[in-house]
């Protein structure tokens, strides 16, 4: 029972993980309608941020984080006007492939900066974690969870009770009638990007000290969290949320009872499981073509 | 490439380039891998550049081909071409499954199917040790004999490569990838001028697959030695991008990419460590600045040539019979809540024009749609001809006589005007069906714009060449949206004498319009609806003074155009 | 589209691109004359996964080019290396290795610390039959039949050997966990640990594989945990899984003795790790207490880089020394008289050990037995085996 419990927190922490990378998909799809491959770039930009603020400046920690997402946010305002604004006119598909050059260019520049070692960061607290009988409860994991509830929350009161936030909304659902209401559409996307580059940044910059910081960190979260966000029923945060949470759970008790080399595929699984039996996510409704 | 002499001239050049060029073991090497890989980029040229649909596994496929090719040739013995078909054949199999349980989902859903079919095929290879050997992949996969020195195995892989792209070129105007690109621009379209999109999809799918998997299979070969992790979800990425990157929508491209590709980061090993942020440089701004490709981008430049036969005079073939053609009763359709289409009762007789009308929002686009099959009606029941074909597929309703156009124009916005005509055309087969679009063209009167881009023409022409893709498919019955909203004054009048000729022809025409002047001018019955219900039918004269209709009109628009 | 100018030129050019203008970069690509030195090919990874190690080697190789040099150099010649980046990627490596060998006047090649890498370019080792130096530790390697790949560091035959010696004979270890990667490297040492413990009449109680950037540990630690076992031998690939493995173990309270594959005692590991590592056992090929040899080889390159030198650097070293006494040897850069001259080095002290090549191209034949003492690791013996 120990066991079960110890892999349940264990598989929300990694969970919390992908939900926040996961988010920051859902904004710009749901902005944009495309799907940024670039943002398991942008936790790995974070957590370099920190190291380059903490370690090589020298800064106290909470300055880092401040500077970090700060930068975070400048970079996020460039990112779409390099790379996804050019081509806003055209389809999915061009902007898609854009953002996978873009992953390319940002792993390889960081790569030929900053160079290959990877580097380690401290967490948020010195603390090593809680123990409750046999049951250990890693504090930068606490800190994970704890931090993406809190997210969730602001964001949430954030769309819903704000004007801005409802701005945002009525962007995301439809841009011409949006901006036939002097919804200034450009300036909301560009503020979805900045805000998800500092959600890909927060992440980084919170998972870097369980996993370390090096180029790869990101690619491989940013899989699960895109295939969390299809489970959730694409465009819907709640669902991006619970299919996080789902996948790093599932997919830390297959390991422990099935496989562990395996591990990653179980996410895949049950991406394949719900396309087929309900593709329209957890909490979605179906959508019929529309003539 | 239509003449056989160049394609055989073609193909004589890469056996020599093959045997015959100075090349070194490097350049060999280099030529080796952007053959294969470039097979494996046509793949992707028929299903994404043709047919519309994002594939981000064919690296899987790839690698099904390339472990076909050593398992079969060092594990159970097989010839090299035996273990080649097997690979081949194996990645088609798995392109079909793989489609054929996702490929009713699109997009981004699409996107992220291939991204799992990929990754957990890598963890297979990776971890099936008792039939993958693992990890430590598998070596000394021999090459056929006789081609087994490097510059002979090269000519073979460069006269597949050549034979593959020729094929796939002249795919793309073969009614298959007439019926692929007609799905890619719009799905809708092409399902109600009959094609079967699932069926198109699937083996887009699977042609892509197979490719995937033949290239894989040379590949294995060219390099002797294969493992897990060359197949992986990058290396699927790159493929796509090659495809991209030299213009997805033609063979030509594809290997252009390819080989782009291959040799781009060789060309940029002088930048060392920087070469690879270079070359992600470089996808964003080849998409930024040449969204078709480089090849897209240079047969930009050129005009397109058509071959249209002389057009003769349109024959539709189902003469109207006696009685109801169309016999529609207590047709439901509901979305949640809403009743949008609730009860309607419709009765078309054969030969006549016989208008639906109605306020906004009271259900005619949707009893069209419920028709024509795009949705499967809630309730009741569609005769056609005295069979019943409520819920059944869009393509097979057009096979069985019905056509129809829609209110936002859908053309195949990238073919031609003919070519779009054709697609509608497919039934008669062959040469015939070139006639009947040649002569469906015609009737409109837009013979002399045939090689015209669709997406080029003005609006109107735009509604007749959707009305000739409709009346080339030969229907019995056929359904027109609002054929005259958005036009001129002069081309309402010449839809007006377009839609005599067309009753002059034996077809029965189902019409919603708003414009009541064309609808008292052509119509024989008009049939009334609000809310989803029928309010009224009869003659133009009955129904017209109809007291809940002038009441619904009135309510609705105030007179507009009804006075 | 905005450019008019010049189209028809770029058309052209990019229509005879995809066939005909691959002809054309082989004029481009070919080397200047360089009569006057000796060229030593060096494939290494610049960019991907490995690019870190791949930085480590090339010092290595450039040290020992420096000294060679600084002494009067090889048949009055200098040595000059002509480094290619393998991408960390089995395309990328038979790439660059084809790219090296068609400079004719290279004479010897470095090859990768990653098998599959060797596995990969061994086609093309044995067509342009020259002599290449490689550090990939499987044992099937050198066991193909290709006569000219030459190992500068012990096979892995070697490291499972010493781990069972050293954990059941001197720790007396009897209940034993194996982990390892699910890739090349972690699954051929796995087997082969557990062949060498089955030698000692022990069958590991658990074996546990995971697939690398696992991002998480916590079934393989408690599996490891529930099963009793009172040692872990352990063949990590990448420092990254084996710091987040090590940091979860001490979490969750598992203190078992661990004798880890070299990984485990490296510069990285040691960095990512930290404490999480301290007590544990490793073997390791380079150690820079194991010889003075190797000693002053460690002091040098810390002075001259500010990291720790390891085998990374290590390997390359020897393999440039180890040329070069060949090729002084032998007189010539022919290659078949080089390779003979390889395979006749005995006795050499390199500093990944003492060099007596076998028949097969196999230069060492043991490991040293490290300790981490509170981050600092400590040599705490040399085991070696007769040459086959």
């Amino acid at each position: 029972m120990s066991i079960a419990l110890q892999l349940l927190f264990t598989g929300i922490g990694i969970g919390a993980v992908y939900a926040l990378v996961a988010l920051g998909f859902v904004l710009i799809y749901r902005a944009t309608n495309v799907v940024n491959f670039a943002q398991g770039q942008f936790a790995m930009l974070g957590a370099f941020g920190m190291v380059i603020t903490t370690e090589g400046l020298g800064l106290p920690y909470w300055l880092g984080i401040l500077l970090t997402l700060a930068a975070m946010a400048l970079f996020g305002a460039l990112f779409n006007l390099g790379v996804y604004y050019p081509l806003r006119h055209r389809s999915f598909l061009p902007v898609v492939i854009s953002t996978i050059g873009a992953s390319i260019l940002l792993t390889n520049g960081v790569l030929a900066t900053y160079g290959p070692e990877p580097a380690t960061l401290p967490g948020l607290t010195d603390l090593p974690g809680l123990n409750f009988g046999g049951l250990f409860l890693d504090s930068q994991y606490l800190a994970i969870i704890a931090i993406t509830l809190v997210l969730v929350v602001l964001q949430y009161l954030f769309f819903e009770r704000t004007l801005l936030g409802k701005k945002l909304q009525a962007t995301s659902q439809d841009k011409e009638m949006a901006s036939l209401l002097g919804i200034p559409v450009a300036g909301m996307i560009m503020l979805t990007f900045v805000y998800s580059a500092v959600l890909g940044g927060i992440a980084g910059i919170l998972v870097a000290p369980i996993l370390f910081v090096s180029v790869g960190l990101g690619a491989q979260i940013a899989l699960k969290a895109f295939a969390a966000s299809i489970i959730g029923g694409f465009g819907d945060i709640p669902g991006a949320i619970a299919g996080g949470l789902a996948i790093g759970v599932i997919e830390t008790f297959g390991a422990f009872y099935i496989s562990v080399p395996y591990k990653d595929a179980y996410a895949f699984v049950l991406l394949f499981a719900f396309l087929l039996l309900r593709p329209q996510g957890l909490f979605g409704e179906k959508v019929s073509q529309k003539a | 490439m239509k003449n056989p002499a160049l394609a055989l001239l073609g193909a004589a050049a890469c056996v020599v380039l093959g045997l015959v060029a100075p090349l070194d073991d490097y350049l060999i090497k280099l030529l080796m891998q952007a053959a294969t890989y470039a097979i494996a980029v046509l793949g992707l040229t028929i299903v994404l550049g043709y047919t519309g649909q994002i594939s981000l596994a064919q690296a899987a496929f790839f690698g099904i081909g390339a472990y076909g090719v050593a398992l079969g040739s060092t594990g159970l013995g097989l010839s090299f071409f035996a273990a080649l078909a097997l690979g081949t054949l194996l990645a088609g199999l798995f392109g079909v499954l793989l489609g054929g349980s996702t490929l009713k989902l699109g997009g981004h859903y699409l996107a992220m199917v291939t991204i799992s079919f990929q990754e957990i095929l890598t963890l297979v290879l990776t971890n099936w040790v008792g039939l993958t050997h693992g990890p430590d992949g598998v070596a000394n996969i021999p090459r056929p004999t006789g081609l087994v020195a490097a510059p002979r195995y090269l000519a073979l892989c460069l006269l597949v490569l050549f034979a593959t792209a020729w094929a796939v070129g002249a795919l793309k105007r073969r009614p298959l990838g007439l019926a692929m690109q007609a799905v890619r621009d719009n799905e809708l379209a092409a399902s109600v001028v009959g094609v079967n999109t699932y069926r198109v999809k699937i083996i887009a799918f699977a042609l892509s697959a197979l490719l995937g998997g033949l290239g894989g299979g040379l590949f294995a070969g060219a390099f002797r030695y294969i493992s897990p992790d060359q197949f992986s979800f990058d290396d699927s990425v790159v493929l796509l991008t090659m495809a991209l990157l030299g213009g997805v929508e033609a063979a030509t491209g594809s290997v252009i990419g390819t080989a782009l590709l291959v040799l781009l980061p060789e060309w940029l090993r002088f930048l060392r460590q920087f070469y690879l942020a270079v070359y992600g440089l470089a996808v964003i701004l080849i998409m930024v600045f040449m969204p078709a490709g480089i090849w897209g981008f240079l047969a930009g430049l050129r005009p397109r040539r058509v071959a249209m036969p002389q057009p003769g005079g349109l024959v539709l073939g189902r003469a109207a019979g006696e009685g109801a053609l169309l016999e529609v009763v207590g047709l439901a359709k509901h979305f949640g809540g809403l009743r949008a289409v609730d009860g309607v009762d419709l009765r078309v007789l054969a030969g006549e024009v016989h208008a639906l009308i109605g306020p906004n929002g009271s259900g005619k686009t949707t009893t069209l749609n419920v028709l024509s099959g795009l949705y499967r009606p809630t309730g009741g029941s569609v005769r056609l001809a005295g069979r019943e074909v409520a819920g059944h597929a869009p393509h097979l309703l057009a096979a069985a006589g019905l056509g129809r156009t829609f209110q936002n124009i859908r053309l195949f916005h990238s073919l031609t005007a003919f070519e779009n005509v054709l697609i509608g055309a497919q039934a008669a087969g062959g040469a015939q069906a070139a006639e009947r679009a040649a002569a469906a063209l015609d009737f409109v009167g837009l013979a002399d714009r045939a090689g015209a881009i669709a997406a080029s023409l003005p609006y109107g022409h735009q509604r007749m060449v959707e009305i000739a893709r409709a009346l080339a498919g030969n229907p019995a019955l056929l359904l027109l949206d609002e054929p005259a909203a958005g036009l001129n004054l002069t081309e309402k009048q010449a839809l007006g004498q377009l839609l005599d000729r067309l009753r002059g022809l034996g077809v029965t025409l189902l019409l919603i319009e708003h414009d009541m002047d064309l609808v008292e001018q052509v119509a024989d019955r008009i049939t009334v609806l609000n809310f989803g219900k029928r309010i009224a039918d009869g003659t133009p004269a009955e129904v017209l003074r109809h007291p809940e209709v002038v009441a619904a009109y009135l309510g609705e628009e105030a007179g507009h155009e009804f006075a | 589209m905005p450019h008019h100018h010049g189209h028809s030129r770029c058309r052209a050019a990019l229509a005879g691109l995809p066939l005909a203008g691959l002809a054309l970069i082989g004029s481009v690509l070919t080397s200047t004359a360089r009569a006057q030195d000796i060229l030593i090919g060096m494939a290494t990874p610049l960019t991907g996964a490995a690019a870190e190690s791949g930085r480590y080697a090339q010092w290595g190789a450039e040290m020992a080019v420096a000294e060679v040099n600084a002494a009067g150099g090889v048949l009055g010649r200098k040595l000059k290396l002509v480094i290619e980046d393998d991408q960390t990627s089995n395309p990328g490596i038979v790439a660059a290795f084809n790219r090296l060998a068609s400079d004719p006047q290279i004479a010897v090649f470095l090859g990768s610390i990653r098998s599959t890498q060797v596995h990969a370019m061994d086609p093309d080792v044995r067509r342009v039959a020259k002599p290449v130096f490689f550090g990939g530790t499987d044992p099937l390697l050198t066991q193909a039949g290709d006569p000219w790949l030459f190992r500068a560091r012990p096979n892995d035959s070697y490291s499972a050997k010493v781990i069972a010696a050293f954990g059941v004979e001197t720790l007396h270890l009897q209940k034993w966990a194996i982990i390892s990667s699910s890739d090349a490297f972690g699954s051929s040492g796995a087997r082969l640990l557990t062949a060498d413990l089955a030698a000692l009449g022990i069958k590991p109680i658990t074996q546990q594989s995971y697939p690398n950037q696992a991002a998480d540990f916590t079934p393989v630690v408690l599996s490891v945990k529930n099963s009793g076992a009172d040692a872990i031998g352990s063949y990590f690939t990448f420092e990254q899984d084996l710091g987040v493995f090590a940091r979860q173990a001490r979490q969750f309270g598992l203190r078992t003795t661990w004798v880890g594959s070299p990984s485990i005692a490296d510069t990285a590991a040691l960095h990512l790790a930290g404490p999480a590592l301290w007590g544990t056992y490793g073997v390791a090929d380079f150690n820079a207490d194991s010889s003075p040899e190797t000693h002053t080889f460690a002091e040098k390159y810390l002075a001259l880089h500010h990291v720790p030198a390891d085998n990374f650097g290590g390997w390359t070293y020897d393999s440039i020394h180890l040329a070069a006494i060949a090729i002084a040897a032998a007189k010539t850069t022919e290659p078949a008289k080089l390779r003979a001259a390889i395979l006749a080095i005995q006795g050499y002290k390199g500093v990944e050990g003492t060099y007596d090549f076998d028949a097969q191209g196999d230069g060492l034949h043991g490991y040293n037995v490290v300790h981490n003492d509170h981050g600092k690791i400590v040599f705490v013996k040399r085991v070696d085996f007769p040459k086959p």
